[in-house]
């Protein structure tokens, strides 16, 4: 029987070709701005390098101070991670990373601007770096405050050049000569919270960093012992929050939270409106827009050539052909071609993505089709497929057998 | 004529009902990619206001380690000193954060005779700050050593600020401030609105105080304006004169020439994307008329033969046609339309009502001119149909 309807299928798709070129050019296209948006968010979202242990990991971003006529927001002290969040109870490991800051440096009278991080030692154990070479610094390093650095792919190229080994070489960052221990693979600016050029350990910062207030530029992840205490460690941290001691007369409440990776990774930073909301509701808005045209205009087009069928439906009716075979049939004429145009639209995708990639729009940023992508695309396929194939056979269904034939 | 047409197009209502809803939908993308394209334009046409090339951003942290300003203020002079007596040097600056460029902002705002002014650019500058930029005045004067003495601290403020406050009316000398506050500011001059968010960006409102000697605490970068042959190798000198005066404080020099270039583009690529999708779909829904048009037109063959036999010229039925689909595009634009003057009545977003009402009227010629352009091919193909093969169809 599906045997039947594929050759129909193709048959009909052969007749008019010009309308079978429309079609396929409104779904392949369709599907590919679609699958470069999923390939884009994929990355971003699910791209588990280098929080390898994303489903045990919460990011701590910021806190928000609130008062009467005050209100104040920013990243967190180190004090804050090393007094009161590293009290909690069920955590393993806490990482603390300073937000990454911009400098220069200078080789052979070129400028490099570099990004660097201070970070705990804690900061390697959480996230698993590809180290190209060399290891990271260790807890003994951190705390005796020595020079040294862990420092990207990129940054080993532009400073050292085409060198195979840097290991125990210095690099000038800030005016201060750092100790290269390791070089890890790169991580995209898109990973705010994780990426820099140089990571240093938190003792060298020139900043002092002993201030009890709550308020600084570091930010942390939890590391908890099983998937399972994820959800027990979050109470945890805002049970710590809610005993956190008023810093001054102009605050009344605290905001702190634990979050996974992507409510932490689009908090906006302002308590009443959630990011995730807001993030969720401008992709479904621009989805909407990029998938209501073309499906009104494949409905149009299938109406069309339905009409130019309805002598096939006749005779199909006057046999006995239920209306309910009849958009079945339609239906799966419908998904092959969509299927087909899905077909295109991967290939499509494919080349843009390439496109993309060798653009370097982003530094580092890496989009590739993976599985998770295939998927949606299978999804978005059928969805595609059965909006803009309903209406059309029910409206065929309903054709009138005499007149159906009496049309020619 | 057109009650003729009315009566066409009702006769077929269900198909052509798609069809509108197609246009509609087409207008309304057209309308919020137009309407973000004007604005921008807008922005765009509007002067700089200052010079970017030659000036240099310099970052610090205030880590000098003294509760008393004039030791702070004399650590800061030495280094003024310093970096001033470099021949490549024209002019110095300290800012507060706010420097052009950077997508930081310092915004507040206050109620001055009863109206309320938000998102207020704050601005603390010094002297020099007009020098390391070349603002444009419109009115006034910029600051100087007169300010010192003056009873009201004074301000400038820029253009927006000043037509939002005092409308077409002389803003230099007169007096400004919070309702609650009994110390007003004193408004010297009246500059240029600066571009600092982009070339892209509304300038927004600004207002500029002058530095006073606590003011060192608030600092926390230094804008520098650079002779043409300043290069890599004085930047380089200029870094380690900084990083050694300031051993304790984490330096960057950027220049304001490559600030501007990143911020556009992060203000062009959405918009970019944006073009290039709603692009791809004006040509699926250009392709998807043709194709409906062009089949209706053949089903039609034995009408328009007859109207064709009767005496009807070739010219009119083509024209019927065409007239026909531009009716039904009038439709959805009346109803589009409906829909997109809500913007500016109920002032959504913020934007001024011309960006509006432009894209509204651009949206309206193009779907027009889409309409026009699908339907002439299949008019004239419906003017070649000969009445007598067409009949005999029949």
């Amino acid at each position: 029987m599906l045997k039947n309807y594929f050759k129909i299928a193709i048959a009909v798709l052969k007749r008019r070709k010009f309308f079978t070129f429309i079609s396929l050019f409104g779904i392949s296209f369709t599907l590919t701005i679609l699958m470069v948006l999923t390939a884009f968010i994929d990355k971003v979202v699910n791209d588990k390098y280098p929080d390898k242990k994303r489903d045990r990991l919460l990011y701590v971003n910021g806190i928000e101070l609130r008062g009467p006529h005050d209100k104040n927001g920013t990243a967190l002290s180190f004090y804050f991670f090393s007094h009161y969040a590293s009290t909690i109870k069920g955590m393993e490991k806490i990482s603390i990373s300073s937000r990454f800051n911009g400098t220069n440096t200078y080789v052979n009278n070129k400028k490099i601007a570099l990004n660097y991080k201070y970070t705990n030692d804690a900061f390697w154990d959480v996230l698993d770096f590809d180290f190209i070479e060399g290891k990271p610094y260790s807890k003994q390093q951190v705390d005796n405050g020595e020079l040294v650095t862990v420092i990207s792919e990129d940054i080993k190229k532009a400073y050292f050049g085409d060198v195979l080994s840097v290991v125990g070489k210095y690099i000038e960052a800030d005016n201060v000569k750092y100790r290269v221990s390791g070089v890890v693979k790169n991580v995209p600016i898109t990973l705010y919270m994780i990426y820099s050029d140089i990571y240093l350990p938190y003792t060298v910062s020139k900043t002092d960093d002993k201030s009890k207030s709550y308020m600084g530029r570091y930010t942390g992840i939890l590391l908890a012992a099983s998937k399972s205490d994820v959800p027990k460690l979050q109470d945890e941290f805002e049970q710590m929050v809610k005993r956190l001691p008023m810093p001054s007369k102009n605050y009344d409440q605290i905001f702190c939270h634990a979050d996974n990776f992507i409510t932490g990774y689009v908090r906006t930073g302002n308590e009443e409106s959630s990011g995730v909301t807001i993030a969720l509701t401008a992709i479904a808005v621009f989805v909407l827009l990029v998938m209501l045209l073309p499906t009104l205009n494949l409905v149009n087009i299938n109406i069309t050539r339905i009409m130019e069928r309805s002598s096939e439906i006749g005779v199909r009716k006057a046999f006995g052909a239920s209306s309910k075979t009849l958009v079945y049939q339609f239906i799966v004429e419908n998904l092959i071609l969509t299927f087909l145009g899905g077909a295109i639209g991967i290939v499509l995708s494919w080349i843009i993505i390439q496109v993309i990639n060798s653009a370097n729009l982003i530094d580092n940023l890496v989009l590739s089709l993976n599985i998770t992508v295939l998927f949606f695309a299978m999804l978005t396929c059928i969805v595609f497929g059965l909006l803009s194939g309903v209406y059309p056979a029910w409206r065929m269904s309903r054709l009138n057998v005499v007149n159906a034939l009496k049309q020619q | 004529m057109f009650r003729h047409l009315f009566k066409m197009i009702w006769n077929k209502k269900k198909q052509n009902a798609l069809l509108i809803s197609e246009m509609l939908i087409s207008f309304l993308v057209l309308f919020a990619v137009f309407s973000l394209l004007v604005y921008n334009y807008q922005n765009y046409k509007k002067p700089m206001g200052f010079d970017y090339e030659n000036v240099w951003v310099i970052n610090y942290n205030n880590t000098v380690k003294t509760d008393n300003t004039d030791s702070l203020n004399l650590f800061y002079e030495t280094l003024r000193q310093t970096i001033k007596s470099m021949p490549q040097v024209k002019e110095i600056s300290f800012v507060n954060d706010n420097v052009p460029f950077s997508t930081n902002t310092n915004q507040s705002g206050f109620t001055h005779n009863k109206k309320h002014v938000d998102h207020l650019n704050y601005h603390l500058v010094e002297d020099g700050y007009s020098t390391v930029l070349n603002v444009k005045m419109l009115e006034g004067r910029w600051f100087n050593k007169q300010d010192i003495a003056s009873a009201n601290e004074s301000i400038v403020i820029n253009n927006s600020l000043k037509e939002l406050i005092f409308g077409k009316e002389n803003a230099a000398g007169k007096l400004m401030g919070n309702d609650d506050d009994k110390i007003k500011w004193r408004v010297v001059g009246v500059v240029q609105d600066l571009k600092d968010k982009g070339d892209y960006t509304n300038a927004g409102i600004a207002i500029y105080h002058r530095a006073d000697t606590g003011s060192f605490h608030w600092f926390g970068k230094i804008l520098v304006n650079v002779t043409p042959n300043a290069d890599a190798t004085f930047e380089s000198h200029l870094y380690k004169t900084l990083a050694n005066a300031m051993p304790s404080s984490n330096v960057e020099i950027e220049h304001l020439a490559d600030k501007r270039k990143n911020i556009n583009y992060f203000a062009l690529v959405p918009l970019i994307v944006l073009l290039i999708v709603a692009g791809f779909l004006m040509v699926n829904v250009a392709l998807g008329l043709f194709g409906v048009l062009w089949y209706n037109i053949n089903k039609r063959r034995g009408e328009i033969g007859l109207r064709r036999a009767v005496g009807a010229t070739g010219k009119s039925v083509s024209s019927q046609l065409v007239f026909e689909s531009l009716i039904l595009a009038t439709f959805s634009l009346i109803i589009g339309s409906f829909f997109a003057v809500q913007f500016p009545l109920l002032n959504v977003f913020d934007l001024p009502s011309s960006v509006y009402i432009t894209a509204i009227l651009l949206s309206m010629i193009f779907i027009y001119l889409l309409v026009l352009i699908c339907s002439l091919y299949p008019g004239k193909q419906a003017a070649a149909v000969y009445p007598a093969v067409a009949l005999h169809e029949e």
